[in-house]
């Protein structure tokens, strides 16, 4: 058993009085396929901005290989090794599919902005080795096809897995995907799973939010349930399926929807 | 095509021997300067997503910076263009910071106010700019002995000098950080995600562009041979702004291919210089309408369309 990639401990994030996060706690171990489910406003994409850098907790810590991530920006984060997805999915509308992927800073590290103008050696280096990077991870969501298409010629599903493709360009430790599948045509929706099952076996960890019952027991071992910004439960998905207390919260909130 | 880029650069070497007309030497002079501006804007906006109004700033600050190197100090003119440089990378890198952490309307806000006080200082600062008279007699700037004097031979002075800025525009805007820049301006929080600090990239398209268009300025005063307050007039500013927009927003080609348009376009309206600024304010409503992107947006959504078309 490797120990934890990310803790999540006591962490709380109200807005103007709603308390989205609310003390939310749980851990995702390395080289995993964690889910995190609950109701809609649970909670679930605030906790993920706050992990990532893009809301300032309230109180908590979060641990990225056991050092604490307060304070640090969404980029230094992203460098560290934790990447992640939005749910309303985003891509460079105007850039075709390589060049959304050589956005991405981690292959260009110390080249330096002299090195980039003038195109240095370490410079079309690290490019070679990005390109060859990019077109596997698009070869890999099955979007070769369309690699030199702009972005917003995709259709919805496609943005995401450009989207997936662009956090996995770093080789990060831990993917945090909000929703990989909303909205997703659902014959491709085991592909995506597959598509995530060959990334974990190269070593990265996964964090899932998704409210697709099915993707997720197929994919996790474990998952965590977040109900009014809480954990309410966690456990291997079939058991945590049954628990009356998720059902509960489940069917308060959408019972009547 | 691959030919349209030397036989253009051919054709404007030897414009002072297609012509005879200073007129039109003096009209192809402030044309490249203006288009160099536009080009550095189009650094600022285009790429970066930045809407500033502080390149009036500059482009008087610097037309300011090289007259006093040349009247006051004794220099050359070819110092006080790289002082002019200089002065307002140091002023850019000053403003720039607070201002890059505004929030988007506020940078926009804050950039009228540094020209409005630009203008300010031109005119009540009368030790350094000699007031609302300004600095008159600049002389014509030389080199190994040759005097650049008259539109057709400063036009040497301002074709060299243009070269050089597009060229660093142009190579700036190809490379790896251009692609960045453009990057952030189309999602910021994607490419925060992505490992990409958006400030450095910011202020490094801030500060470039006010270098760039502060040197341009500098040229520009030894052009007109005299600076007052009205280099900071919005004339100049609306020109800019229209050439970037017309030509498309971060299209490098686009905003030099409507430099050169806007130049000879209003020469060709011409009736009065008051009416000048009525058709400019026109086109650019009408160009909007039609065309929000600007004509190489305007072009790649018609590419983008016919794609979509293609996949369906
Ligand atoms: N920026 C914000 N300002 C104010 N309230 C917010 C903001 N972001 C989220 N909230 C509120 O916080 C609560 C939690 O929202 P959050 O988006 O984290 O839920 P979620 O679990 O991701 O829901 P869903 O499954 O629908 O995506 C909701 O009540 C939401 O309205
Ligand atoms: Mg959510």
């Amino acid at each position: 058993m490797s120990g934890p990639v990310l803790e999540v401990r006591g962490l709380r994030k109200s807005f103007a009085g709603v308390r989205a996060v609310d003390g939310a706690a749980f851990s995702v171990r390395a080289g995993s396929i964690t889910g995190l489910i609950g109701p809609n406003g649970s909670g679930k994409s605030t906790a993920v901005d706050c992990i990532s850098g893009f809301q300032r907790a309230d109180a908590g810590q979060v641990l990225l290989d056991g050092a604490d991530l307060r304070g640090l920006t969404p980029q230094r984060i992203a460098r560290r090794g934790l990447t992640r997805t939005f749910q309303d999915v985003r891509v460079y509308e105007g850039y075709d599919l390589l060049q959304n992927l050589l956005v991405v800073a981690q292959p260009f590290v110390g080249v330096g902005w002299g090195g980039e103008l003038l195109r240095s050696a370490g410079y079309r280096r690290a490019r070679v080795a990005a390109e060859a990077r990019a077109r596997e991870l698009i070869e890999l969501v099955g979007l070769t096809r369309l690699v030199e298409a702009p972005a917003a010629v995709l259709s919805y599903g496609q943005k995401k897995l450009l989207a997936f493709a662009g956090a996995m360009m770093s080789a990060p430790r831990l993917v945090v995907l909000d929703e990989p599948v909303a909205g997703v045509n659902p014959t491709r929706i085991n592909e995506v799973a597959e598509i995530v099952r060959r990334a974990n076996a190269g070593g990265t960890a996964f964090l899932i939010i998704e409210h697709n019952v099915e993707f997720i027991t197929g994919l996790c071992e474990h998952v965590v349930v977040l109900d009014r910004g809480a954990k309410l439960a966690e456990g291997p998905p079939h058991q945590v399926h049954q628990d009356p207390r998720v059902l509960e919260a489940y069917l308060g909130v959408e019972a009547v929807a | 095509m691959r030919l349209a880029l030397p036989v253009a650069l051919v054709l404007l070497v030897a414009l002072p021997w297609l012509t005879a007309s200073t007129y039109i030497m003096g009209i192809a002079v402030s044309g490249v300067l203006m288009t160099v501006a536009a080009a550095a804007l189009n650094l600022v906006y285009g790429f970066a997503g930045l809407l500033s109004f502080a390149a009036i700033g500059f482009w008087g600050v610097g037309a300011y910076c090289a007259a006093i190197t040349v009247m006051d100090w004794g220099g050359s003119f070819w110092s006080g263009v790289a002082l002019a440089g200089l002065v307002n990378g140091v002023l850019a890198l000053a403003i720039g910071v607070p201002m890059l952490r505004t929030r988007r309307h506020a940078f926009v806000v804050v950039s009228i106010t540094f020209a409005l006080l630009c203008a300010l200082v031109s005119r009540d600062w009368t030790a350094v700019t000699r007031g609302p008279m300004g600095i008159p007699g600049l002389p014509a700037p030389s080199a190994f002995g040759y005097v650049f004097a008259g539109s057709a031979r400063f036009w040497f002075v301002a074709l060299g000098f243009s070269v050089l800025a597009l060229a660093l525009l142009h190579a700036l805007g190809t490379s790896r950080i251009g692609l960045v820049l453009k990057a952030i301006k189309q999602n910021e929080p994607l490419a925060q995600s992505q490992g990409i600090s958006p400030l450095p990239y910011k202020l490094l398209a801030f500060v470039v562009g006010a270098v760039v268009t502060g040197m341009a300025g500098g040229v520009m005063a030894f052009h007109l041979g005299v600076v007052d307050p009205l280099i900071f007039d919005f004339y100049y500013m609306q020109t800019f702004l229209i050439i970037v927009i017309i030509g498309g927003a971060g299209s490098f080609w686009g905003v030099l291919a409507a430099g050169l348009a806007m130049v000879v376009l209003p020469e060709a309206l011409r009736a009065s210089n008051d009416l000048r600024m009525v058709i400019y304010g026109g086109v650019l409503v009408v160009a909007m309408l039609a065309m929000p992107r600007g004509v190489a947006g305007w072009l790649e959504d018609r590419r983008v369309a016919v794609l979509r078309a293609k996949l369906r």
